[in-house]
């Protein structure tokens, strides 16, 4: 890799040798004296005698969950990152800033089956993408997907910032939701970095920024991590995975298509994970019902008024129209593209026990049956 | 329920009879890029091309814009981005660490070996499980906290963010693997790290400056865990562990090779901030080096596992306390190298570093 020259920490090898060395150092120093130990902590644990084994998917997160370590429990008291299933021990500061402490506010059953996932499905912009079948494109279709990447960057961008940021709030005890979080911030970091190679190699360029209604209140949607995964995941994930499978269908080329197909099956993850957690969550606190319809009315506003800016639009009928001469075809599409977000955003509101048919906003509802 | 959200109106229908402006089309960032992937694919530093690759000195974005595309007449200032100084952020190559981070991941459920373990004397595994409860305990606080950074550093430092980003990755794989170790050898999880502030001065959490944060995370508690992780091979009783802490050392030294080089950049760019940054190489000696620290900082049912490990059983413990002092002063010799490394070598010729860094250089 191009950093080694330049890293001053050297390579991972020759374990043994260094086991070696680190001998050599014992009998080349003074007799060290020991100091008293009191070995006190080994009879500190809460259950003993845990053997997990590993499975056809080798040793996963979730098959540790047995006996103590498998409880979960419906609150946390503690604000320290001690380990669920570990001895307190003493009694340390609350240095964290963690406020998510009941399970209802970020659990899911298949976080730690998706994290695993995540890592086995993991792949590299870099190497991954077959940059080589990318071709030159008539120019008005390669501003289009210019345009269309600098979209997805920007919404890449969003997820990860809100996601990092919540992190740091969740409670230890839920250590699945917060491994597959941090999974979904490095997908994310891949996806804003995949399409922002695609602009820069086919001679074009980035496009205009987005007009960031729907971004914003997912940025500000601080209230708590429920109405975030609504809005972030339930919400604009349906729109990213509507536009990442329209992206996948209409790739120009091998290279795109297995951008858009990596970006998809990532995405797939998320959403499952928010569906989980979403109807986890209500089916807890039923009374959250005028809550959570109202975060969805908020973005489904929020999506009407992006809506009302042409230019992820126009960029998307020029894509599926294969060019400025087709456009009239590729905005039929389009309106499909929108039929099919809308249809799936619904689809996963109704799973999750939230109907929204009678409420959506006017402005999508004419997508319905497109 | 009535929907009481203020409308957004009808909205507007795209179908075949919506009549395309297409003026987007004349607004866009640099034009004509044609990065070509190289021998490692087509990297980050690929696509550091004319304008996209330049990172400001100070940035103005205050949307969610990315480095190089274009601005709106007007957009929110929806991103929270105090951060907005690339002396603050800003290490050469950041982008290559970030590539690196990406080829070599790993799996904990299937990279190591776990058929490989085998049952060990009780107070051996008590004392493998007490060391694997420590470190998972402590390493996603190195995801916590650069987790908390990235929304706040301005898009134009990319590549800083991108690089954090696969920290935090990292992280939650080394919580995975040491708590899988500790559950699956007839063990269990044991005491909880008793630092009861959470590490070096005051706390690791509480820095408000991104190159402090950077040096209690990344240098002063990211250093000695690596060496740490280097040693494993003197800690592991079979090869399952063996792997464990050769993976999570590679990882490891990624993140501390980022600090080092974030302190170099200061060093060269800000020499205004140097004393500031000796006295965070200060503090974070007087952490690691004082008579109460060793190996596991001055956690000290760790290091007393340690001990247990190294030496063979708890009847072997002075044997395992000689070694334990050999990774000790590893660990200090590992510093020296690294804060050299970063610019700050004059701290060990002034006389400037802890009594017992001198000592041992004198030695």
């Amino acid at each position: 890799m191009p950093t080694q020259n330049e890293s001053p920490e050297p390579q991972e090898t020759g374990g043994v040798r260094k086991h070696q060395r680190i001998l050599q150092e014992v009998v080349e120093e003074e007799e060290e004296s020991t100091p008293e130990l009191s070995l006190d902590w080994m009879g500190d644990n809460l259950e003993w005698g845990v053997k997990v084994e590993p499975g056809r998917k080798g040793l996963t997160l979730g098959s540790l969950n047995v006996g103590i370590y498998g409880d979960i429990p419906e609150y946390h008291e503690g604000r320290t990152r001690s380990l669920r299933g570990a001895h307190p021990g003493v009694e340390r500061a609350f240095i964290a800033n963690i406020t998510l402490r009941h399970k209802r506010e970020l659990w899911a059953d298949n976080a730690a089956d998706l994290y695993e996932e995540a890592i086995q499905k993991r792949w590299v912009p870099a190497t991954d993408i077959p940059w080589d079948t990318i071709e030159p494109l008539p120019d008005d279709v390669e501003r289009a997907m210019c345009q269309l990447c600098t979209e997805l960057c920007q919404q890449a961008n969003v997820e990860y910032e809100t996601v990092a940021g919540w992190l740091q709030q969740m409670s230890y005890a839920y250590h699945e939701v917060k491994v597959f979080l941090a999974s979904e911030v490095f997908d994310a970091a891949r996806h804003f970095d995949v399409f922002r190679k695609r602009a820069l190699s086919n001679g074009g360029g980035l496009g205009l920024e987005s007009r960031a209604e729907v971004d914003r209140v997912i940025l500000q949607s601080n209230n708590d991590w429920t109405s975030t995964s609504l809005f972030l995941h339930l919400f604009r994930g349906s729109f990213t995975q509507t536009l990442y499978r329209y992206g996948e269908l209409f790739a120009h080329n091998p290279a795109e298509k297995a951008m858009f197909a990596r970006c998809l099956q990532d995405k797939a993850r998320h959403l499952t994970y928010s569906l989980a957690h979403i109807k986890y969550s209500f089916s807890e606190q039923p009374r959250k019902e005028r809550v959570f319809h109202r975060v969805l009315d908020i973005a489904e506003t929020q999506m009407v008024r992006d809506l009302k800016d042409p230019v992820l639009p126009e960029s998307l009928g020029v894509i599926l129209g294969n060019g400025v001469e087709g456009v009239r075809t590729g905005m039929r599409k389009v309106g499909n593209l929108l039929g099919d977000f809308v249809r799936t955003y619904l689809q996963n509101a109704r799973y999750v026990g939230l109907d929204r048919s009678e409420r959506l906003a006017e402005g999508l509802a004419v997508y319905r049956d497109m | 329920m009535p929907n009481t959200t203020v409308s957004a109106g009808p909205g507007v229908t795209y179908d075949e009879n919506y009549e395309p402006k297409l003026d987007w089309m004349e607004s866009r960032g640099e034009w004509g890029m044609t990065a070509k992937p190289g021998k490692h694919g087509l990297t980050l530093e690929d696509i550091q091309m004319d304008s996209y690759g330049d990172a400001p000195e100070s940035s103005s974005i205050r949307s969610g814009r990315q480095r190089g595309s274009a601005a709106r007449d007007w957009s929110y200032r929806s991103g929270a981005y105090y951060v907005s100084s690339k002396q603050d952020v800003w290490l050469k190559n950041a982008g290559g660490l970030y590539e690196e981070a990406l080829q070599r991941q790993w799996s904990s459920a299937t990279d190591i070996p776990w058929d490989k373990l085998e049952p060990l004397p009780d107070d051996l595994e008590r004392a493998a499980c007490q060391f694997t409860t420590f470190l998972s305990d402590i390493e996603f606080v190195a995801a916590d906290i650069p987790g908390r950074w990235v929304s706040t550093i301005s898009p134009d430092y990319l590549e800083t963010r991108m690089f954090l980003m696969t920290q935090m990755m990292d992280e939650a794989r080394h919580l995975d693997v040491f708590r899988k170790r500790a559950l699956s050898n007839g063990g269990g999880l044991m005491r909880s790290s008793d630092d009861t502030m959470g590490g070096g001065v005051v706390s690791i959490d509480m820095a408000r400056d991104f190159s402090e944060m950077s040096a209690r995370v990344h240098v002063i508690g990211e250093s000695p865990v690596l060496t740490i992780f280097r040693t494993g091979e003197l800690l592991a009783k079979n090869e399952a562990e063996k792997r464990m802490y050769r993976l999570a050392a590679q990882d490891e030294s990624r993140h501390v090779a980022f600090g080092i080089m974030h302190m170099r950049y200061i060093g060269q760019t800000e020499p205004e901030r140097r004393e500031e940054m000796q006295t965070y190489l200060d503090e974070g000696e007087e952490y690691l080096f004082s008579a109460s620290a060793v190996g596991a900082g001055t956690d000290r049912a760790s290091t007393e596992s340690m001990a247990v490990l190294l030496g063979g059983g708890k009847d072997k413990v002075d044997e395992g306390w000689r070694l334990l002092m050999a990774i000790n002063r590893r660990q200090m010799r590992e510093w020296v190298q690294r804060v050299k490394s970063a610019g700050f070598e004059d701290r060990f010729t002034s006389g400037r570093a802890h009594p017992e860094v001198l000592k041992l250089l004198r030695n």
